[in-house]
């Protein structure tokens, strides 16, 4: 694993927001091509380590990398090569399928031509060919996330972060999107996912679990299982993030 | 990159529900509307006459009141008391009470040092209705006994002043409020809904997956604007030929004039619409703060009200109200053909509060925080 090319490289970053420590001090590396699971309770300061990476937020303090890039200052940068999908769903209601395509396509500099084999290929891809011309708001949940997660590929990442893709969602269909997430997996593009959902932690390669803005533990699901003599991802969560004196 | 957000702009414009039909309205209601509604013309000024001399003159005086189109006569005959329990109970605007004398005034056998032997009382409770009431009133006996003497040769004793009005010949109210009508749409289209399209893109969480994306925050903005832009240029030209159509109006200045004053309107409020989105959260609240500095830039700009007879403290505020310059450089260029060399102040004080808005609206948006 160590030899392989790192996409996400993090030293001590912190972010306060006045005196409040949402992240306080984490570091880690994550490997192209990895399903890098990122846990937490709610108020651990997942999302808001995330939107450091993605160049939304500036860190306080603290190095890093994303795709080559640095977190302080080049964040327009990584948002060419970052693709995100967020807990709150984020495509166009009032565009047709077609038309959200497009626009992300042609947000990321994609030609005319690139986007119409694009979105042929997705929506064969999402066996959602006859839902083209069928506005975003229309559709069930579960689609509208699997078409988000396509689009925030459209442009072809290094990296993708996904928010609690899967809130909501059947059980169905989370299989279906975690089958995406392999596919895009194995691929090369490093996948970077933060749930709720312990068996989907099951799936990652690696997995961290933040609790009161601090890495607590780091280490593939069997790692941390043996480490935490539990027999499932949903005790190892529950044994660590029952430590947290932080208020929701 | 440009295309593809243009398009969206377009195609989200087309596609809400109120928006197009909206702007296609707009016109109909400035134009056909408003003007009726907003006129501070006074008509059907309720009059009595109280006629204490009797004569020939004084009644033929009471027909010329009642042909002017302003008054009408509620009752004649009256005594002075009666007159005045009836305006009392505010069922009369006015009384003419006519003295005894009246006509021998006329005739000239008085000494035309007496005072006319007419009086005017006016009901002051709106002082609107009551002032240009009296006025009228005042007009109408005047030229009235100026005609009479002019005919019967005697000399009026008086300076005469004679009147002329510029611009606006018939001082028709409609064509003054027309213009400062348009100036209202133009700043509800460009200032207001690019600050709730932008919001309710917050409230959606999609700006969010714009801002994780490379598109630079100029040409988000600038695609956002463009519709709205070209909806102003619609509703400005639309409303004058509605105007002209309708009522016959011209402008008498340029086109070419109107169209820089409009985009430096423009730019002036949808920046100042901007900064308003990049400060509020949700849309109740860029609803309040719209509906506060609407009230203000409507009220405090001249175009209900004459700024020269504002206070001076209220003057002052008036010099930060982009409205103020729009509308004042709208009426010059349609009613008396002003050009640019005649409204550069406007045009400069608009520029400058532009340059001042859109600076503090680019410093205040940011993709990361």
């Amino acid at each position: 694993m160590e030899n392989r090319e790192k996409t996400v490289i993090i030293k001590h970053l912190v972010k306060r927001f006045g005196d409040f420590t949402a992240v306080n001090d984490i570091s880690f590396d994550v490997h192209k091509g990895e399903i890098f699971g990122f846990l937490g309770a709610n108020g651990a300061g997942k999302t808001t380590a995330i939107r450091i990476l993605c160049g939304l937020s500036k860190p306080t303090s603290g190095e890093g990398t994303v795709a080559g890039y640095n977190i302080r200052n080049q964040q327009e940068a990584i948002k060419k090569h970052i693709g995100y999908m967020s807990q709150k769903f984020s495509l166009y209601p009032d565009l047709k399928v077609w038309e959200n395509i497009e626009l992300f396509g042609g947000i990321y500099g994609l030609s005319d031509k690139q986007i119409a084999e694009k979105t042929t290929k997705m929506l064969k891809a999402l066996s959602m060919e006859d839902a083209r011309d069928m506005f975003v708001r229309d559709m069930p949940l579960g689609w509208k996330q699997k078409l988000a997660f396509s689009i925030s590929m459209v442009h072809d990442p290094q990296i993708v972060f996904l928010d609690e893709p899967t809130g909501g969602v059947d059980p169905v269909t989370r299989r279906n999107f975690w089958k995406m997430i392999y596919q895009a997996a194995s691929n090369g593009v490093t996948v970077f996912v933060t749930t709720h959902y312990m068996d989907e932690a099951e799936y990652c390669d690696r997995v961290s679990i933040m609790v009161d803005g601090v890495v607590e533990a780091l280490g593939s699901p069997s790692q941390l299982k043996e480490r935490y003599s539990a027999n499932t991802m949903d005790e190892v969560f529950t044994k660590i993030a029952g430590r947290s004196i932080r208020e929701e | 990159m440009w295309k593809y957000l243009l398009k969206k702009e377009f195609k989200q414009f087309l596609r809400d529900p109120g928006m197009p039909r909206m702007t296609l309205m707009f016109p109909f209601l400035i134009i056909l509307v408003f003007p009726f509604a907003a006129s501070m013309e006074v008509k059907n000024i309720k009059l009595a006459i109280v006629d204490n001399d009797n004569s020939l003159q004084s009644t033929l005086l009471t027909e010329k009141c009642a042909s002017s189109g302003y008054f009408e006569i509620c009752s004649n005959g009256n005594s002075p008391s009666q007159a005045q329990a009836m305006m009392d109970k505010g069922t009369i605007d006015a009384i003419l009470t006519i003295d005894a004398g009246f006509a021998k005034f006329l005739e000239g056998s008085a000494p035309s040092s007496d005072d006319l032997p007419v009086g005017i009382k006016v009901n002051t409770v709106n002082g609107t209705r009551g002032s240009i009431g009296s006025q009228y009133l005042n007009a109408c006996v005047s030229s009235y006994v100026m005609g009479i003497k002019s005919a019967t040769g005697t000399s009026v004793g008086q300076i005469e002043i004679k009147e002329t009005n510029l611009y606006n010949q018939f001082q028709d109210y409609k064509l003054f409020m027309i213009p400062a009508l348009i100036v209202i749409a133009i700043t509800m289209m460009c200032g207001f809904l690019p600050a709730l399209n932008i919001v309710s893109e917050k409230e959606k969480g999609t700006i969010e997956q714009i801002n994780v994306t490379p598109v630079s925050k100029f040409a988000f903005i600038a695609c956002k604007m463009i519709p709205y832009v070209v909806v102003a240029y619609f509703m400005v030209f639309s409303c004058m030929l509605l105007a002209r159509i309708a009522f016959g109006y011209g402008c008498a200045g340029s086109l070419l004039d109107i169209s820089i004053f409009t985009l430096a309107h423009i730019i002036v409020m949808a920046s100042f619409g901007l900064l308003v989105s990049n400060y509020s959260e949700n849309a109740q609240q860029a609803m309040f703060i719209i509906w506060f500095f609407s009230m203000i830039f409507m009220l405090m700009s001249g175009i209900f009200t004459p700024i020269d007879s504002m206070p001076d403290w209220a003057k002052i505020i008036t010099y930060a109200n982009p409205l103020r310059y729009f509308a004042d450089a709208m009426r010059g260029i349609i009613l008396k053909g002003s050009t640019l060399a005649d409204t550069w102040f406007d045009l400069t004080c608009l520029l400058g509060l532009g340059g001042l808005t859109t600076l503090w609206a680019v410093l205040s948006y940011h993709k990361t925080n």
